[in-house]
């Protein structure tokens, strides 16, 4: 047989063939698809020193034909489910500050056309599926700036994955990030990438006001906690505790079961009995909030709500909860949707005019309070006004808009919001209580605002000294909100 | 045979030249195209497709030659990827953060990749089949979980900014630099692996992979030489990792996850896991089903949005499993018999027919032609 | 060789043993003589968390065993198990949220999971003859397809029930604690415990004592001398793919009630189930008990018996379980070569 060309050999051609004809016709498409930028991109960028494959599609002349936007959300993993509000914070802010039509009140991810800013229209080139992994996150955001030439990204919805997209922010300075939803502390203390703005608080400042009701409405002079082993719950837990041992307390114990525990038993028995502390704070989340409560009452005792406290993982399991557990605190999550303000119900009115549906939780109105519709809105809402700032003109690497970003008086539903030095959202925050509903389920009512937190609580945090097992310490210190909340009756304010 | 006179008279060393001839214009092709092309194809699908196909080269050699079907491979690349990450970072938050020169990085990771490689090789040489699948896949979860919890090292936040030696740079300043690094790297592998399975301990593992109870009574040590070809396989999975990491300049554990073992397993076997070019046909395939399947229209119609971007990449999969074993390259080889004179048919081999047999299975074919029996893969 | 791994072995378990008993100290268990009653605890832990990872894994043994399939979408059983157990006792108890556990009566559990081990055990009927049938014998190809399947099912799940994290009720009657002699246990585990020595015995007395077991084990031995022997093997195939999806679907409702079902879910309990069949060897019901029970005790014990600050480091030990085993053993305790 040696003188034919094999199966194996002609097959090994067709290989070749295969991936040539596959390039080929990629390519075509590739440049078809995207002429105006593609072309002049692989020029300049080999060019410009530093360069990434920015696509600013500025004229030379300085002004700006289009705004290129991408939204980074999630489709898949535990926030998959959240993607359409997401979406319609993104659209409904694009429609009620940048004139655009909403394409679908029953499909947010079918976008929104005519969006404009100064008569320069904001198109939306793409839709990232992150699935809370920082891998993905970056995967989806190359594909989103470089391939899809997007100028601008608002995203990514959750911790890890915003520190990954801080990181890569800073290798593309001409660009501009906006954060979903996430909230790691990381992402804008750590990272502080110039290009890189969160108009949200993250999990510390959440929970700001948790330590000060622990300490002085339910008396805990001592606490255990008992957080997820990874950067946004040992954000979230460090709210806490900073705020807790600032007024006094102590943090006597901290356990941290590995993310995906199966098993929670194991961790909470090293947790100290309900005579040997006052209380317990609770940052489990995924699958494991509910089996790792049950685990307690199993192998410890009773979860009561004058002993148990929980950061916003609780809000999101609300619905299974026990409706014994009426009158525990739990965390905030930036926004207070049950508040008697005008603002609040104007916010919501704005979502209702847009969106009817929101799968798969339904009715649009009901989730405009929701956290993530409510942060990806507000960073919409800030690129509105800061392009309005700047008469719409991202040319010269976007350093003006930057600049404008940073120095926002952001005015939402719940007050306004402001950027500190390193472009991280300083705003009041919630404390809020489960309160039992007219049907019998558990609902959420805020109890207390506190005003005006920042990131560091105090210096607290800082760059090299972020939350992780064994930082913060337990110190007293002066926060400057501390006993200066506003108590909340009713969903009004007191004061 | 009379038939097939026509081919007769041309001599094999003309065939060899004219398929040579085919993949230098493949990999002259290759080199030329950053030329044509925007600098995100480059990056993202040509760079990309090429580190992992390296990577799934690593799999389908043991596969081919081994008949070892190892789901660690992917483990493999992230462990000299992690490992690189913590040794050359400087002050980020997460892992070791030893500031080391980036050189001396990629000397660690691609080291103790290949050690770890001959341990893991070591307990997973002794079994078989799918039983060592099963355990290399495990060993791959452990991987993950590893790097996820014990936070000295990463957690599930990943290491950022991992630095690439300067002649290297970012891919976002130099993308051609890493392309013709990847593509210089994929004809080395390539090569090697190639002239390896000629060796003699090449041509003892394939006789390994069809024998081993054979090979054994005649001598041969059949747990060495599993082990060693794991060891080799992971030595080439660690050079994947180091491109992906000067690639990614950021990795975490789910970089090496489970969606990520299935991923390369996919890779392998859509190009065509019985032949090594398929690693590279697979990734650059699987690499654009990925970014480009979105765009594709009339998908919304039938309910399969963007966020369902998975189900599609899956069902793209079951397909080509369900239709052609052997992947792409079984599809260019029925193709190719579909072309030609029916004459041609019977001269061939009949081993060197690959179409119809029970192909993805654990040992395969061989490589060099001889016409070798295929397993069956229930034994 | 083998004396070696045996001695390793041997002085491995005589460490770990002395460890527990006595130089403990600084974990979060404390050692046994000054802390028994935390002892017995982790041993109840391993014991139930082990009559779990039994009931999913005997299900997956089961179809490799005769099969000689690796089913890679047995996760995925599981999950939807759990998802469709969920919708049924929503259903039953009439309410979809904040379900108590004194809203749920023992049928308001137990016919959810019927149904859903039901459900999956014909979605991997289908599975197998739709899919897997054509390709007997081609095990690699067999498992891809189960690959393919899993990867589809995950994404339509998320997209189906949400990924975020959700729970079954247990049943009132037992989601709660007694205190035996100071020492207080869930009620429940203690039942996920019963119910796998009940699922292990009927599993033993079906594959023992019956015919179709006979055949089954005959099967597991030599396919096609069953076949030869004129019975239709294929009815057996299609049984055993019922039962052992049926079996993941029943897990995933305990585990569902147990641990909460979200997104990645399906992969953790795939992973817990081929370290089961891996350490205890692949296709014996024998094998699938030990491999439960050693990974079982790795789980419980490892967190609490390593020095508090390490406990993060237990993954690790799973690794070394794996790594001794399969020195001593390349096929498993109980498995054959294949």
């Amino acid at each position: 047989m040696r003188f034919t060309i094999s199966r194996a050999k002609a097959a090994r051609l067709m290989a070749v063939f295969a991936v040539v004809a596959l390039v080929a016709a990629s390519c075509s498409s590739d440049d078809g698809g995207d002429t105006a930028t593609t072309g002049g991109d692989a020029a300049t960028t080999t060019a410009a020193a530093g360069g990434d494959a920015a696509t600013t599609t500025a004229a030379a002349g300085g002004g700006t034909e289009v705004i290129k936007l991408a939204v980074l959300s999630e489709c898949s993993g535990a926030f998959g489910a959240f993607h359409q509000q997401d979406m319609a914070g993104v659209g409904a802010a694009m429609a009620e500050y940048a004139g655009a039509t909403i394409t679908d009140p029953n499909d947010a991810t079918a976008g929104w056309t005519g969006a404009s800013v100064n008569g320069v229209p904001i198109e939306l080139v793409g839709i990232g599926c992150g699935d809370d992994t920082a891998d993905t996150a970056i995967e989806e955001t190359r594909r989103l700036m470089e391939q899809l030439g997007a100028d601008i990204m608002i995203g990514p919805l959750s911790g890890d994955e915003s520190i990954a997209v801080a990181n890569y922010a800073k290798d593309h300075p001409t660009q501009t990030f906006i954060n979903g939803s996430a909230g790691a502390m990381d992402t804008t203390l750590e990272v502080q990438a110039p290009n890189f703005f969160r108009y949200n608080s993250d999990g510390a400042q959440w929970n700001a006001g948790t330590g000060d009701v622990a300490f002085n409405d339910l008396g805990w002079k001592t606490a255990a906690v008992i957080m997820d082993d990874y950067s946004f719950a040992w954000t979230s837990g460090a709210g806490f505790i900073a705020e807790f041992c600032a007024a006094g307390g102590e943090v006597t114990s901290r356990v941290f079961p590995p993310l995906n525990t199966t098993d929670y038993s194991s961790f909470v028995s090293q947790l100290p009995g309900p005579d040997e502390v006052d209380g317990y704070f609770w940052v489990v989340g995924g699958s494991g909030t509910l089996p790792a409560l049950k685990a307690f009452e199993d192998a410890v005792g009773p979860v009561t709500p004058d002993q148990h406290m929980g950061n916003l993982f609780w809000e999101f399991a609300a619905g299974s909860m026990d409706p014994s557990m009426e009158g525990a605190y739990i965390g905030g999550f930036g926004t207070a949707g049950d508040l008697k303000l005008d603002s609040v119900a104007a916010h919501t009115a704005i979502i209702a005019s847009h969106y009817d549906n929101l799968e798969p939780f339904g009715d649009a109105a009901a989730q405009a309070n929701s956290g993530f519709l409510v942060n990806y809105f507000a960073a919409s809402q800030a690129l509105i006004e800061g392009l309005e700032k700047v008469g719409a003109d991202i040319s010269d690497g976007q350093v003006a808009l930057q600049g404008a970003l940073g120095g926002l008086q952001l005015a939402g539903p719940y007050g306004t919001t402001t950027l500190d030095g390193n472009r991280q959202a300083v705003q009041d925050q919630y404390v809020r209580q489960f309160v039992l509903l007219d049907d019998g389920t558990l609902g959420l009512s805020t109890v207390a605002v506190i005003p005006a937190v920042d990131q560091t609580f105090g210096g607290t945090f800082e760059q090299g000294n972020m939350p992780s097992r064994d930082v913060p310490g337990c110190e007293p210190s002066d926060l400057s909100w501390l006993g200066n909340a506003t108590p909340v009756v009713d969903g009004v304010p007191q004061g | 045979m009379t038939a097939a006179d026509n081919n007769a008279s041309r001599p094999r060393g003309r065939v060899v030249t004219f398929e040579r001839a085919l993949l230098v214009f493949a990999v002259a092709l290759l080199l030329v195209l950053p030329a044509f092309t925007s600098d995100f194809f480059v990056s993202f699908v040509l760079t990309q497709g090429l580190l992992l196909g390296i990577a799934a080269a690593s799999l389908i050699f043991l596969a081919a030659y081994g008949g070892m079907v190892s789901l660690a491979q992917t483990l493999l690349f992230g462990v000299s990827g992690f490992v690189i990450g913590n040794a050359v970072t400087t002050g980020g938050s997460k892992g070791l953060n030893l500031g080391l020169d980036p050189w001396l990085g990629v000397a660690l990771g691609v080291g103790i990749t290949t050690v770890l490689a001959f341990f893991l090789g070591a307990v997973a040489s002794r079994s078989t089949g799918l039983y060592f699948l099963m355990i290399t896949l495990t060993f791959g979860v452990i991987g993950f979980y590893f790097f996820g919890q014990v936070t000295t090292f990463s957690g599930f936040g990943g290491i950022n900014q991992v630095r690439a030696p300067d002649f290297v740079g970012t891919p976002g300043q130099f993308p051609e630099r890493l392309y013709f690094l990847a593509l210089a790297v994929s004809v080395i592998v390539y090569v090697v692996l190639r002239y390896i399975a000629r060796t003699p301990f090449g041509l003892s593992l394939q006789g390994i992979r069809d024998d081993h109870v054979r090979m054994s009574s005649m001598g041969y040590n059949v747990w060495v030489h599993r082990t060693l070809a794991f060891t080799l396989a992971g030595f080439v999975a660690s050079l994947a990792g180091v491109l992906f990491i000067w690639w990614n300049r950021q990795i975490d554990p789910a970089s090496i996850g489970m969606g990520e073992i299935l991923a390369l397993l996919i890779i392998a076997v859509i190009g065509g896991i019985n032949r090594l070019e398929g690693a590279w046909v697979g990734a650059i395939v699987f690499v654009m089903v990925n970014n480009y399947v979105r765009d594709v229209p009339g998908l919304n119609q039938i309910g399969l949005t963007e966020a369902r971007f998975n189900t599609i990449i899956g069902l793209i999969f079951l397909i080509i499993v369900l239709l052609s074993p052997d992947g792409f390259i079984g599809i260019g080889q029925r193709v190719v018999r579909l072309l030609t004179p029916r004459a041609w048919h019977t001269s061939q081999a009949p081993g060197s027919d690959s179409g119809s047999g029970p192909s993805v299975t654990a040992g395969s074919r061989s490589d060099s032609g001889s016409g070798s029996a295929e397993t069956t893969g229930n034994k | 060789m083998q004396w070696i791994a045996l001695v390793a072995g041997w002085s491995v378990a005589a460490i770990f043993a002395a460890w527990v008993l006595v130089f403990a100290n600084g974990t979060p268990a404390e050692p046994l003589v000054s802390q028994p009653g935390d002892f017995v605890k982790v041993l109840l832990n391993a014991l139930t968390i082990a009559g779990l990872y039994f009931i999913v894994a005997s299900g997956f043994t089961l179809i490799f065993g005769l099969m000689r399939v690796v089913n890679l979408a047995h996760g995925s059983f599981f999950l939807l198990g759990g998802y469709i157990a969920l919708e049924f006792q929503k259903l039953m108890v009439g309410k979809s949220r904040n379900i108590l556990g004194d809203d749920v009566g023992v049928f308001d559990w137990v016919i959810p999971l019927l149904l859903a081990a039901m459900i999956a055990g014909i979605l991997g009927l289908i599975m197998q003859q739709v899919f897997l049938r054509w390709f007997q014998g081609q095990d690699m190809r067999e498992t891809m397809i189960t690959i393919a399947i899993s990867v589809i099912l995950a994404d339509m799940m998320v997209s189906w029930f949400g990924g975020i994290g959700v729970d079954i009720q247990w049943p009132g009657l037992i989601d709660r604690a007694i205190t035996v002699s100071g020492v207080r246990y869930s009620v429940s585990r203690l039942f996920m415990l019963g119910v796998a020595i009940v699922v292990g015995v009927a599993l033993w007395a079906w594959l023992q004592k019956t015919r179709t077991g006979m055949v089954i084990r005959a099967g597991v031995d030599d396919t096609s001398m069953v076949q030869a022997l004129g019975i239709n093997v294929q009815l057996v195939f299609a049984l055993a793919f019922f039962v052992g999806s049926a079996l993941a679907g029943m897990g995933g409702v305990m585990g569902g009630s147990f641990a909460g079902l979200a997104a990645g879910v399906d992969g953790q309990w795939l992973l817990n189930s081929i370290i089961v069949v891996i350490v205890g060897g692949l296709g014996s019901l024998k094998g699938a008990l030990a491999g439960s029970l050693l990974l079982g005790v790795v789980t419980a014990f490892a967190p609490s018996y390593l020095p508090a600050g390490f406990t993060n480091y237990s993954i690790i030990f799973t690794f070394v379980l794996l790594g001794a085993v399969l020195a001593w053993r390349p096929y498993g305790l109980f498995g054959t070569p294949e």
